[in-house]
């Protein structure tokens, strides 16, 4: 369904994707990791469209050329990302931006628009799903929201766009153990045979929650390791050095140090 | 304080004998544009235009209420409603000023004379809107003051005022719409005059939206009295140059005022904010909150004045104006001026200027809301911030359409 060949990114002359390859296939969840820096997020960046990148190579979604259109048109295409940082927007009410991107890609598609009551109905159905409450959608998206809720919020659009490919970038950054449980319950309840996911991870404790079909390891702008699960479990014992460079052992940290262990 | 003698012809030839029109040396005044300025003849009263543009009667906002409209300064009475509930007085000035001239209470008359067209404004405006509550009435119903101008042969522009006496413990909400008629140059020159009871509260808001080629010169000038609660909020939208000046005197102790305003410009506007407010009584708080979104070449003004008087021991006064600018060829000039001559007291204030937030479009657009949209959606959470202060659901939906989106 995504095939991603030879994916190059840079910011001005720093080179960050170095070569990426991958392929999702219909239903399939992915787990991305890697050490800090490695390019998790711009690789996340160069799939929903964000600008300032020199974008190099190839990048389709049901064979469809992904690369020269806006983020707005990739919405519409089908990718949803979950932002690592959910942006605050200020006097922009919840429910109206999520009716307003909902019909967004609606009317891209051709499709009909929803109207406010029956929008209300697909939202509560969201809210179910991440445990949010009805003011969740009378507040300004995002403003004031903990680091959970924002979360929340963002696996609630994805309920609601109900997106062919979502790739949720450090979505477990930041969260209590609760808030993870809610969240991953949320993702594996939108897990389906027509639906990808790329789950961008520096820890593997998400990967105790939401059980990946494949693990990739992302070093220094490419995916040098490919395996199944327990490539993740790997790394949780062994760390990224296998994978990094000896003359880059000072850049990242050792990464798993301080994260919990898995029951 | 005293209650002057009405305006006159007479005395307005006594009054613009020696008037010198301000200069951008003039700090009020210095982003004005002095040239169009000069050129605003100002007169007697004109006559009402019978006919008004369709166009021009649809942007009048639909309120329920009583409802008083001034055409080139003088009342309409045909398009009013005066009738108002029990202890409430809504009249023309000019019929107040024959009938019952005891009502009328000019306050500060003279003293409010600051400037070259506030004394245009005194010599001519001998029409305009009284508006009276009694001691402790609640008014239900907003009362909607419609000031139009239609620039004509005589003189280009009109001159009106307003009177508004809230009773002790009374409230009420006053609604100032100005709009303008037709593509000619001239302008409207409105003066308010408001004296606040003790523990009156008024919410007090100005729509200016005059048309491209037309000037608006606003002065409001509040006197509150002990624990009084004012709420100004004002949308500086329309007009070439838009002006809207606001003086508050905080005079009994404990008295809260609240000003508001969105200032919204695209094309060649300026749209320019000349607030002041005096804190004379001890322990009375004052909040100014000011925005402005300015696009193309529009030019925006916030100064904003907190004067603390000796004695006024307790005062708590903020201050902020948050712009956003839309493009490169726009500015805002945003100048606090801070006067302290009391102890224990509590001031802030602060500026910011800022352009979209490009993470925040990003954000917008890859939940599939299209590059247009997303701006749209930014700068209309910006504004609303000041329009959510608008306690009329009828006056947010008009600023909201005039703004070009509707939630529903």
């Amino acid at each position: 369904m995504l095939h991603v060949e030879n994916l190059t990114a840079a910011i001005g002359d720093k080179q960050i994707l170095k070569g990426l390859n991958l392929d999702v296939g219909a239903g399939e969840v992915h787990a991305i990791m890697g050490p800090n820096g490695s390019g998790k997020s711009t690789f996340a960046h160069a799939l929903a469209g964000r600008d300032g990148y020199e974008i190099g190579g190839t990048v389709t979604l049901d064979g469809v050329d992904l690369l020269d259109m806006t983020p707005e048109a990739r919405a519409a295409a089908g990718i949803f990302m979950g932002f690592q940082y959910p942006v605050e927007i200020p006097g922009v009410n919840n429910m109206y931006f999520l009716r307003t991107a909902l019909n967004s890609v609606r009317r891209a598609r051709g499709e009909t628009e929803i109207g406010a009551r029956d929008f209300l109905a697909v939202a509560k159905e969201a809210m179910e799903l991440v445990e949010m409450k009805q003011d969740f959608l009378d507040r300004a998206v995002n403003a004031g929201f903990s680091g959970g809720e924002k979360k929340r919020n963002e696996i609630l659009q994805m309920a609601v766009m109900q997106p062919r490919l979502a790739v949720l970038d450090e979505t477990d950054s930041g969260l209590d153990i609760d808030a993870l449980r809610i969240i991953a319950g949320g993702v594996n309840a939108l897990r389906g045979p027509e639906r990808s996911m790329i789950v961008i991870t520096h820890y593997q404790r998400l990967l105790d929650y939401i059980t990946p079909d494949f693990v990739h390891v992302l070093v220094d702008g490419r995916i040098v390791q490919s395996g199944d699960r327990t490539l993740a479990l790997h790394l949780e014992d062994h760390g990224y050095a296998d994978f990094v460079d000896a003359d880059l052992n000072d850049a990242p940290e050792r990464p798993l140090a301080g994260a919990p262990s898995r029951r | 304080m005293s209650a002057a003698a009405t305006t006159s012809p007479i005395r307005a030839v006594e009054l613009i004998d020696g008037i010198v029109r301000p200069t951008k040396r003039d700090e009020a005044w210095r982003y004005a544009p002095h040239r169009e300025l000069g050129e605003l003849t100002f007169g007697p009263t004109g006559s009402v235009v019978v006919d008004l543009p369709a166009d021009l009667v649809a942007q009048i906002p639909a309120l329920d209420g009583p409802r008083i409209v001034i055409i080139n300064g003088a009342v309409d009475r045909a398009r009013s409603d005066l009738a108002t509930p029990d202890g409430v007085y809504l009249r023309s000035l000019a019929d107040a000023t024959e009938s019952q001239p005891d009502l009328v209470n000019h306050q500060g008359d003279r003293a409010g004379v600051v400037d070259a067209f506030t004394a245009y404004n005194l010599a001519y405006a001998t029409d305009g809107a009284v508006i009276v509550v009694d001691v402790g009435v609640d008014v239900a119903a907003p009362i909607h003051v419609v000031d139009i101008t239609a620039p004509g042969s005589v003189t280009n522009s009109s001159s009106s005022r307003v009177i508004i006496d809230v009773g002790a413990g009374s409230s009420v909400t006053v609604i100032e719409s100005r709009l303008g008629v037709g593509t000619e140059f001239g302008g409207s020159n409105v003066r308010t005059t408001v004296a606040l009871g003790d523990d009156a509260t008024l919410e007090h808001v100005v729509l200016q939206d005059l048309p491209a080629q037309q000037v608006h010169l606003s002065r409001v000038e509040v006197a509150q009295g002990e624990r009084s609660t004012l709420r100004t909020r004002s949308f500086n939208l329309g007009a070439s140059y838009g002006r809207l000046a606001y003086h508050v005197e905080l005079a009994g102790a404990g008295a809260h005022a609240e000003l508001s305003g969105l200032f919204f410009g695209d094309g060649e506007q300026i749209l320019d904010q000349q607030i002041t407010v005096v804190h004379r009584a001890k322990d009375c708080t004052s909040r100014q909150l000011f925005r402005g979104v300015l696009d193309d070449a529009s030019t925006g003004v916030f100064n904003g004045g907190i004067d603390v008087c000796p004695g006024a021991d307790g005062t708590d006064a903020e201050q902020s104006n948050d712009n956003l600018l839309l493009s490169n060829r726009a500015e805002v000039n945003t100048q606090p001026r801070l006067e302290i001559l009391a102890d224990e007291v509590a001031c802030k204030h602060g500026a910011t200027v800022g352009q979209l937030d490009d993470t925040a479009l990003y954000y917008l657009r890859s939940r599939g809301i299209n590059a247009e949209e997303a701006r749209r959606l930014l700068i209309n959470g910006f504004a609303d911030e000041v329009v959510d202060d608008v306690s009329i659901e009828a006056v947010r939906n008009w600023i909201t359409r005039r703004l070009g989106h509707d939630h529903d």
